[in-house]
C-alpha cells in the first residue's frame, strides 16, 4: 500500500488572529482508512474543508492522485474524485431518497437511466431500497446520514472524507455505520474520517493521525497512538499525564 | 392519480381554454381573462428560476420592461415585426440578467432579493428620466404608444381581443411545458439540490453559479416575451407599469402563493390573485389607492401561515381524495412507508 492517493504538504490556514492549521503534512494511501483525531478546536474540520475545496489554504499544496487540487472549488474537487459528508447531515429536502442519490450520479453521467440505476444500486448497498421514494425530510436522523453517505458515493469517488459519521447515533447504529464504511473500502474507496467516538476509530482505522492546535502530533497504528503521552496530554491536559507517569 | 388521468385532465382543461372565446363574447371579460393568463405567464417565468433555486427576485419587472421597450422601439424606429422585437428583447433581458446575476447570485437570503430591487429600480428610474438616448425617443415617464399599423399576425395587431387570448394562452402553455421539462432535466435536479443545500450541492460537483445563471437567463428571456406581449396588447408602455416594483411583487407573490417550484402553482396563484387585484383596483382603487397591496399583504400572511407550500398543495390533496373516491378505493391516497422514528430536524452534533 505504498500508492499515495492524497498528499497534503505543509498546508496552513489562519482566521484573523487564530492559526487554525499550521504547516500540516500527511499522506493517505490508496485503499486505506485513515482516522483524523484531535480535541475540539484542533483544526480537523478546517483541514477537511481545505482538502474538499470549501476553504482555500494560505500556504501549502494538496494533491489528489498526483494532481494539484490546491484552492480548487468544491465542484472541481468533486470531479477530481473526492467526495465528502458533512458534520450535520444535509440531505436535500423535498426530494426523495432516490433523487438525492441521483444528484451525485449526475457528476459522472448525463444519462438519466444510468444515474437512476446507480442510485438504486447504492440504496440497496445501504439497505434502504424500501425507502427509495420517501422524502428525505421524512427519514430518521440515521437514515439521513446513510443517504448522505450514499450521495457522496454516487459521485464515484476515489477518496471519501467523512466528518463525524456517528454523531448522535445509537451504539447499534454506530456499529452498522462501521460495517458500512468497511464495505465502502471494499468497493475500492479510500476513506479519511474525522471521529470522536473512540470505539469507531479503533475498530475502523488502519492508521490514525492526531492534530492538536493546528499541528500534527502523532501518526501511527491506532493502538500505539492513543497511548502516546503527547496525545494523552492534548486530550486530557498536563495533570493527567503527570498523574499517570 | 395516474399519469393517464393527469394527461386526460390537462388535455380537457386545455381544450376548454381553447373553446372559451367561442362562448365568451364580452370584450371586458375576455380582456380580464387575458390579464389573468398574462400574470400566470409572468409568474411561471419568474418561477422558472426563483421557484426552483429558492432565491426570491423582486426585480423581474425590469426584464419585462426590456422586452416591452425592445419590441416597441424596434417597431417604431426600424419597422421590425413585434415578434422579432420580442425575441431581441428576450435576448437583451437574458444578457442583462446574467450581468445582474453574476455578482449577486453568490449573495444568500434577503441580500439577493434586496439587490434585485435596487437594480430594477435604478433601471426604472433611469428610463423614467431619460427622454432621448443616442437619438432614440424613450419619452421618459410619459411612455411610448404603439402606432396602429394595420391588423395582421405579422404586425401583432388585431381588432378583436381573441387573437391576443390565443397568443398568451400559447405562451403560457410553452412556459409551463418548459418548466415541466426542466423539472425532469439535469438542470432541474441540480437547481433543486442547490435549493436544498448549497454547500452539499457544491460537494456533489454542482457549480451553483453556472446552473442558477442558466435558469435566470431562461427566466429573464421568458419574462421579456411577456413584457413584449403586454406592450403590443395594451399598445402602450411606460416604466411604471411595465418595469415597476409592483409588477415584480405581483410575479413573486402569485408564484409563492400558488406554489413555487411547481408547474401549476404560479398559474393557480395568478387565477386567485389577479382577479382579486383587478376587483379591488376597479371598485376601491379610486378611494383607497394602494388598497390592493394591503390585501396582497393579508393574503400573503394567511398563505405563509396556513399554506406554506402554496395553494396547489391542498388542491392536489383534495383532487387526490376525490380521485380515490371515484375509483371506489379508500380516500387515504397512496400508502407511504412510515418512518419508525419521527424525523429530527438537524441532528445533534
Amino acid at each position: 500500500m505504498s500508492d499515495v492517493l492524497l498528499q497534503v504538504d505543509r498546508v496552513a490556514k489562519r482566521f484573523g488572529g487564530v492559526q487554525a492549521v499550521k504547516s500540516l503534512s500527511f499522506e493517505l494511501h490508496r485503499g486505506e482508512i485513515l482516522g483524523l483525531l484531535g480535541p475540539n478546536g484542533a483544526g480537523k474540520t478546517t483541514a477537511f474543508n481545505m482538502i474538499a475545496g470549501f476553504i482555500g489554504p494560505d500556504a501549502g499544496r494538496i494533491a489528489l492522485e498526483g494532481r494539484d487540487i490546491t484552492g480548487q472549488r468544491p465542484w472541481d474537487v468533486c470531479k477530481a474524485g473526492l467526495a465528502r459528508t458533512f458534520q450535520l447531515s444535509r440531505p436535500f429536502g423535498g426530494m426523495s431518497a432516490r433523487e438525492n442519490l441521483v444528484v451525485g450520479a449526475l457528476v459522472k453521467t448525463n444519462d438519466r437511466q444510468r444515474s437512476r440505476d446507480k442510485a438504486d444500486e447504492l440504496l440497496d448497498f445501504l439497505g434502504m431500497s424500501a425507502l427509495a421514494d420517501v422524502d428525505a425530510d421524512n427519514l430518521t436522523a440515521f437514515e439521513r446520514r446513510k443517504i448522505e453517505l450514499g450521495r457522496a458515493l454516487s459521485t464515484d469517488p476515489s477518496l471519501l472524507l467523512m466528518d463525524e459519521v456517528v454523531a448522535g447515533a445509537t451504539p447499534q447504529e454506530a456499529m452498522t455505520m462501521v460495517g458500512l464504511i468497511q464495505r465502502v473500502r471494499d468497493r475500492g474507496v479510500t476513506v479519511l474520517i474525522i471521529e470522536h467516538v473512540m470505539k469507531v476509530i479503533m475498530s475502523l482505522s488502519d492508521r490514525v493521525i492526531v492534530m492538536h492546535l493546528g499541528e500534527l502530533i502523532a501518526d501511527g497504528v491506532p493502538a500505539d497512538v492513543v497511548s502516546q503521552p503527547n496525545v494523552l496530554q492534548a486530550y486530557f491536559g498536563d495533570d493527567y499525564v503527570e498523574a499517570g507517569a | 392519480m395516474t399519469p393517464r388521468f393527469n394527461f386526460l385532465a390537462i388535455t380537457s382543461l386545455l381544450l376548454a381554454c381553447i373553446a372559451l372565446p367561442l362562448v365568451l363574447h364580452d370584450e371586458f371579460l375576455i380582456h380580464s381573462v387575458i390579464m389573468v393568463l398574462y400574470f400566470g405567464y409572468l409568474a411561471s417565468s419568474w418561477n422558472l428560476m426563483c421557484g426552483y433555486v429558492g432565491q426570491i427576485s423582486f426585480g423581474h419587472s425590469v426584464f419585462s420592461g426590456v422586452g416591452g421597450y425592445a419590441s416597441v422601439l424596434l417597431l417604431t424606429g426600424m419597422g421590425w415585426s413585434p415578434w422579432l422585437g420580442a425575441l431581441v428583447g428576450g435576448i437583451a433581458a437574458a444578457v442583462l440578467s446574467v450581468a445582474i446575476g453574476y455578482p449577486t447570485m453568490r449573495l444568500r437570503g434577503p441580500y439577493f432579493a434586496l439587490t434585485t430591487i435596487a437594480f430594477a429600480e435604478i433601471i426604472r428610474i433611469w428610463f423614467e428620466n431619460t427622454d432621448v438616448v443616442f437619438g432614440i425617443q424613450l419619452k421618459g415617464a410619459e411612455g411610448l404608444s404603439v402606432p396602429l399599423i394595420g391588423t395582421s399576425w405579422a404586425k401583432f395587431q388585431f381588432e378583436s381581443k381573441v387573437p391576443y387570448y390565443y397568443i398568451i394562452l400559447g405562451m403560457l402553455v410553452v412556459v409551463m411545458t418548459i418548466t415541466w421539462l426542466m423539472e425532469r432535466s439535469r438542470l432541474g435536479v441540480c437547481l433543486k439540490a442547490i435549493r436544498g443545500d448549497r454547500d452539499a450541492a457544491e460537494s456533489l460537483g454542482i457549480n451553483p453559479t453556472r446552473y442558477t445563471l442558466t435558469a435566470l437567463a431562461m427566466s429573464a428571456f421568458m419574462t421579456a416575451l411577456g413584457g413584449s406581449f403586454y406592450a403590443q396588447f395594451i399598445r402602450f408602455i411606460n416604466p411604471e407599469r411595465n418595469m415597476g416594483t409592483e409588477l415584480s411583487i405581483d410575479m413573486a407573490l402569485m408564484s409563492i402563493i400558488g406554489g413555487q417550484g411547481t408547474v401549476f402553482g404560479p398559474l393557480i396563484g395568478a387565477l386567485f390573485l389577479a382577479p382579486l387585484a383587478e376587483i379591488t383596483r376597479t371598485y376601491l382603487g379610486g378611494q383607497f389607492a394602494g388598497l390592493h397591496l394591503a390585501l396582497y399583504g393579508l393574503v400573503l400572511i394567511v398563505a405563509v401561515l396556513y399554506l406554506p407550500k402554496g395553494l396547489l398543495h391542498p388542491l392536489r390533496q383534495v383532487a387526490r381524495r376525490a380521485f380515490a373516491k371515484l375509483r371506489g378505493g379508500d380516500a387515504k391516497g397512496p400508502q407511504l412507508p412510515v418512518p419508525a422514528v419521527l424525523p429530527v430536524q438537524g441532528d445533534a452534533k
